[in-house]
């Protein structure tokens, strides 16, 4: 390969606090059209910003995590320029001094470990969204986003393949969810990734023309457009069937190609200027400990508990430890119910085959783990069946049932009576006598009919291993 | 004449001849007395703020304080819920 | 029970407010001033909205000292006891003086300015017309302290304006006061006398306007950014495009005065002019507020005219907004005259005020 690719990342991770960044308006995904939005939010004049102490935490926090040199007195600025998801006219964000610089994160390649430096991260707030609506032809504006708390992880150009970008990017999400920074969905806008990308001739220490690409919501999608683009940049080098310009360029997940977006881009001048609303932030020796101190587990150090305190198996840890909502999931099902191999069992085995059928992966797996807990007790100690306990999972997870009640009212718990299941198995023997007599003369196959036959006779509520243990003796004529 | 259309541009404003008679005269002169400033030496931080109090901030809590259709009630025109704009994209 | 005046600047839910706009008009108000709810907590009333020039911008250019603003009238006229603005520029403290009524413009970050139009956030401050001071730190007394609303705010909950001391020590820049007419030198000599008072070197003065214009153009042209004619006010008809909706209502509904205000602030906010105006200026404002000498002095006095240019008047008030001092105009001797004190010494010049005028 003659050429190297050379990118850097713009990573806007929406931080996971209740309400907006200068505002008091809720900050959750999915409500209803501009349902979030106060005077403030809305761009309306009289309604001072006010800053949310979780987000500069948070901001601390995602500092920690990469290894970042924590600036000591940060402020905000003003950024300037019209575009009507923007309501006040500029976005509040940091450019003089950001809330940390110098940071790194260390990736596995296929070439071993490798440090990505990082240039800054700041926190902003987040802009409205635009729908554009062909029935009327007009675009229609929703203000539940504006002024969401980010933070933007500015990378150097340290990556050089598709699969250091989106290698960086699974451990970004993994640091930040762990860290209980931000969920980081990629699918719901909450992590969002700009690649930065020239191409030039292997060896050269000059940087080739530089494109922006934009609009990628998942990581097939960021790997895809890194692959198209580049190869973009290396047809025009090579046969100069296009000339290179720098521009920012969006990318089509259905035709999966980028496209020049024209817009807003020549010569901006965002005339920046600190924020005089917004009194200095001073970060403290002790508050960054303070901070530091209540980062919950990494993934890293949760893998090493599970796999060297818990005893779980590598592939099961590192399935739980990959998704930060199911390794909650693991620890709060944990707390009432103590056993990690049945636990992790019931999350691998069971709860993501349900979740799968509704459509839904790991981060997005949601479930009373109190009653989850519950039900594979049930399992456990032999009070229902695993098929049953199969059939309530999904009732708790549709319908939201209390195992407990279920079982009883249902009736479903297993019957432990041995004479009682005694006398349904003689009662079967003598029904199908024939039966008994072929396995009397040596066809063991018809063991398992019997079997079937009692077990549906209990209705599945009786532990197979007792029955097949009567079974056995009864045939043998003890 | 100073030439001010660039500046015009950047504020989304477009000006009467008129009137960008009257601002390019205005800014040639205040300009002339901004020059002032770069005689004195000023080798201290930007004074941004005034009041000497730093760190203010809210907890995060959150607080629906209007409804949606009191700020949707002022916007020149909606839409199912939403404000409605000329379109943005081609 | 006070009558009080809102400016159209101040909020009040379920109202039109313009701050005198054009770009403005049809916006009902959400919500209600953080001032206002304090004035009806206290038994106050609320008799009438005043009208303004567009966001209280003046001309900077044309001598328009004979024009009263109406928060002005209603007290000077009876109408009213209290009027409540926001004079950033000078024009009310000096209008207030010569027409026989004080102006008190309090220390910055004591009065919330939730529910104030703003226009230049780092000098913004709701300030009282009123007949007397006393008076009118009286009702100061009853809207100033700290509102979780407000980030720029000092955390004292209330503030004590009765305090007196003993004696006040003045400070009188003698080379400014020299520029004003006869009457206003000896007025403010008068005013002297009755005081330990010092010859003070204002440093920097002959600059203030130029710092004062660069910031407030820079903020302004920012703090006008959000009047787009997307979420509220006006929008114009017949546009072609989102591009020409901005540039149509913006066009249509700013007025000259405004628009001088928002190119100055683009132009020195922009790449190239940044370091050189809008810098230079945030740092000359640090100069000027360690230049001051209150250790050495309670009160500066100044006149309220020193020149038919309003532009080389606006030296005179800006000491105040760029520091964010409190100060008090009045008619003394028939004269304008005004006094600026340290942060929250209000009382110093109330103290003052009582002892000339005793």
């Amino acid at each position: 390969m003659k050429y190297e690719v050379v990118m850097g990342l713009e990573v806007h991770v929406e931080l996971a606090t209740e309400s907006k960044l200068f505002c008091s308006c809720s900050a959750k995904f999915g409500a209803e059209a501009n349902e979030n939005v106060c005077p403030a939010c809305a761009g309306m004049p009289g309604m001072p910003a006010v800053t949310n102490k979780k987000a500069v935490e948070l901001g601390i926090a995602a500092a920690l995590v990469t290894n970042s040199e924590i600036t000591r007195t940060m402020f905000f600025d003003k950024k300037n320029y019209f575009y009507p998801d923007l309501p006040t006219g500029y976005q509040i964000t940091q450019l003089f001094a950001p809330i940390c610089r110098n940071g790194w994160v260390e990736i596995e390649t296929g070439e071993g470990k490798k440090k990505i430096t990082l240039k800054q991260i700041h926190i902003e707030e987040d802009a409205g969204k635009l729908v554009h609506d062909n029935r009327t032809g007009t675009s229609l504006v929703d203000f539940n986003r504006a002024s969401v708390p980010l933070v933007e992880i500015v990378s150097n150009p340290d990556f050089r393949t598709a699969e250091e970008v989106v290698t960086y990017l699974e451990k970004l999400r993994s640091l930040l969810s762990f860290a209980g920074v931000s969920d980081c969905k990629l699918q719901e806008g909450s992590m969002r990734c700009d690649v930065n990308i020239s191409v030039r001739e292997k060896g050269s220490d000059k940087l080739g023309t530089r494109t922006e690409i934009k609009n990628m919501n998942s990581m097939k999608a960021i790997a895809a457009a890194i692959e198209f683009e580049s190869q973009r940049h290396i047809d025009a080098l090579e046969t100069g069937s296009e000339v290179l310009v720098q521009e920012t360029r969006r990318w089509d997940d259905n035709i999966g190609e980028t496209f020049s977006m024209r817009e807003k881009e020549n010569a901006t001048d965002y005339r920046y200027f600190p924020n005089p609303e917004i009194m200095p932030i001073v970060i403290s020796d002790e508050w960054i400990s303070a901070v530091r101190e209540s980062l919950p587990e990494t993934a890293q150090d949760k893998y090493i508990r599970l796999t060297q305190k818990l005893g779980l198996s590598e592939y099961d840890s590192s399935i739980i430890t990959g998704s930060k909502n199911l390794a909650d999931i693991f620890d709060e099902t944990m707390k009432y119910f103590n056993k990690p191999k049945e636990v992790v069992n019931w999350i691998i085995v069971e709860l993501l085959a349900i979740a799968k059928g509704d459509n839904k992966g790991g981060d997005d797996v949601k479930i009373d783990c109190k009653k989850f807990a519950k039900l594979i007790e049930l399992v456990d100690n032999n009070t229902i069946n695993r098929g049953v306990g199969k059939k309530l999972l999904s009732l708790v997870w549709k319908e939201g049932i209390d195992p407990d009640v279920y079982v009883k009212e249902n009736n479903l718990g297993m019957v432990s009576d041995t004479d009682m299941i005694g006398q349904v198995i003689k009662n079967i023997l003598t029904m199908h006598s024939k039966s008994v007599d072929e396995y009397k003369s040596g066809n063991q196959k018809v063991f398992g009919f019997l079997m079937g036959q009692v077990m549906r006779e209990l209705g599945g509520k009786a532990d197979p291993q007792v029955i097949k243990k009567l079974l056995t003796d009864l045939l043998a004529g003890k | 004449m100073i030439d001010i259309r660039d500046y015009e541009a950047m504020e989304k404003l477009s000006l009467s001849e008129a009137e960008r008679n009257w601002v390019s005269s205005c800014a040639e002169l205040l300009l002339k007395s901004f020059d002032e400033l770069e005689k004195i030496e000023a080798d201290v931080d930007p004074l941004i703020t005034v009041l000497d109090i730093l760190n203010i901030f809210r907890e995060d809590v959150a607080v629906k304080k209007v409804s949606r259709e009191e700020i949707l009630s002022n916007a020149p025109e909606q839409y199912d819920g939403y404000i409605q704009v000329p379109k943005t994209l081609e | 029970m006070n009558r009080v005046v809102l400016e159209d600047c101040i909020m009040q839910k379920g109202i039109p407010v313009t701050a005198g706009s054009k770009i403005l008009e049809n916006f009902i108000s959400p919500l209600t001033a953080t001032v206002v709810n304090k004035l009806l907590d206290h038994g106050n009333v609320i008799v009438q909205r005043a009208k303004m020039y567009e966001f209280g911008i003046p001309n900077f250019f044309t001598d328009d000292s004979d024009e009263i603003p109406e928060a002005i009238k209603v007290v000077k006229d009876g109408v009213a006891d209290y009027s409540l603005c926001n004079d950033l520029f000078g024009k009310y403290r000096r209008n207030a003086a010569e027409t026989g009524c004080c102006y008190i413009h309090p220390t910055y970050g004591t009065v919330s300015r939730f529910g104030l139009i703003p226009l230049v956030s780092s000098m913004d401050q709701i300030g009282v017309v009123c007949k007397s001071i006393p008076e009118g730190l009286k009702l100061l007394s009853q809207i100033a302290g700290n509102d979780l609303e407000d980030g720029a705010m000092f955390p004292e909950k209330f503030y004590d304006y009765a305090k007196n001391k003993q004696s006040i020590s003045v400070g009188i820049p003698e080379s400014i006061v020299n520029k004003a007419d006869q009457e206003t030198q000896s007025a403010i000599k008068e005013f002297a006398e009755k005081f330990n008072s010092v010859n003070v070197d204002l440093e920097y003065f002959d600059v203030y306007k130029q710092v004062m214009m660069i910031l407030s153009c820079a903020e302004i042209s920012n703090n006008i950014s959000r009047y787009d004619g997307i979420k509220f006010g006006y929008r114009a008809s017949g546009y072609k495009g989102i591009d020409d909706l901005y540039i149509k209502t913006r066009s249509e509904g700013l007025g000259v005065e405004t628009k001088l205000a928002a190119i100055m602030g683009a132009m020195v906010l922009s790449k190239n002019q940044y370091t050189p105006y809008y810098e230079q200026a945030t740092k000359i404002r640090r100069l000027i507020k360690e230049s001051l000498r209150f250790d050495a002095y309670d009160i500066i006095v100044l006149p309220c005219c020193i020149s038919e240019d309003p532009y080389e008047n606006l030296s005179l008030f800006a000491l105040p907004n760029l520091v964010g001092l409190p100060c008090a105009s009045f008619s003394y001797k028939g004269q304008g005259i005004q006094l600026i004190a340290n942060v929250k010494n209000e009382n110093l010049i109330s103290t003052a005020w009582e002892v000339c005028m005793a």
